[in-house]
């Protein structure tokens, strides 16, 4: 299970918004963090979040299980760490 | 988290060498408006290599002040061997309250020989830069958003995890997100793990 922690303050809530219409992504509150977590690829796609480049760049809180593979003008791709 | 009572109240000065006084001033004084509100004359009261000085200092509000030190005699030193990186980490941002305000001190700026180098809308500011006659970078930054608790206890959990990865022999950002991961699932087992968002 890979999990992506994006803070629950204005500028972030968009990427749970975002990830919650695909259906793999499971969307909850984690103390003040949205936990995004899949059992596959967690792809989040920048045009749909409509964050500009400072905000997108210092969206991700944490990541758990997997790592950062895509992070780039288009979108931003969590995989599930190969163990 | 600390628990030591937080006493101090922000600035009351941030000092710097210059060698060239007559410009500093100008460009505080005269291009950004920075009132002059004490300098202390020194006359053989420094060490025997700088005797004399003039140590001066600008309001930069809220009665923080940024001040310069001017020796006597002494050659100008430069160091030309300082990194990119380290001379753009080493910054002084003075803070404004509204976008007209940051507006302001960039026409201040742009109508004299130091004109503004870069705007950029940060995540929770929005800033401008200039390296003033010594050298130094400055930024004014203003505000986009307030900061919220959430924003504390992250910086909190950001800060933990950093001297986590810090005792690892080779840091990178994946364990640091990794660690910081961790603690969150930790410190919040207990939160509610339904579906709650949606």
């Amino acid at each position: 299970m890979t999990a992506l922690y994006v803070l629950d303050v204005v500028d972030f809530r968009i990427l749970a918004e975002v990830a919650s219409k695909d259906p793999t992504i499971t969307v909850r509150r984690r103390g003040p963090y949205f936990e995004l977590s899949s059992a596959g690829v967690i792809a989040i796609d920048r045009a749909e979040t409509g964050c500009r480049n400072a905000l997108w760049y210092s969206s991700v809180a944490a990541v758990k299980g997997g790592r950062v593979t895509t992070w780039d003008k288009v979108s931003l791709v969590v995989e599930p760490t190969s163990v | 988290m600390t628990e030591l009572e937080h006493k101090v109240r922000g600035v009351d000065h941030a000092a710097f060498p210059t060698f060239d006084p007559k410009a500093t001033i100008h460009f505080y004084r005269d291009v950004l408006g920075f009132p002059v509100v004490h300098a202390t004359c020194a006359l053989g009261w420094g060490p025997e290599a700088h005797p004399d000085f003039i140590h001066f200092f600008f309001d930069i509000g809220q009665g923080d002040r940024l001040a310069f030190f001017y020796y006597f005699g002494i050659e100008k030193y430069e160091d030309k061997n300082i990194p990119e990186l380290i001379r753009k980490a080493r910054h002084l941002a003075i803070h404004v309250d509204t976008e007209e305000d940051l507006a302001e001190y960039r026409r201040r700026l742009d109508a004299s020989e130091w004109p503004c180098e870069l705007q950029v809308r940060h995540e929770t500011v929005e800033s401008i830069y200039v390296t003033d006659p010594n050298g130094l970078l400055m930024e004014f930054a203003r505000p986009l958003r307030a900061i919220t608790v959430e924003d504390d206890i992250d910086a909190n959990l950001s800060a933990d995890a950093l001297m986590a990865v810090f005792e690892d022999a080779e840091p990178t950002l994946e364990k640091f997100y990794a660690l910081k991961a961790g603690i969150i699932a930790e410190r919040y087992a207990d939160e509610p793990a339904h579906h709650s968002y949606v």
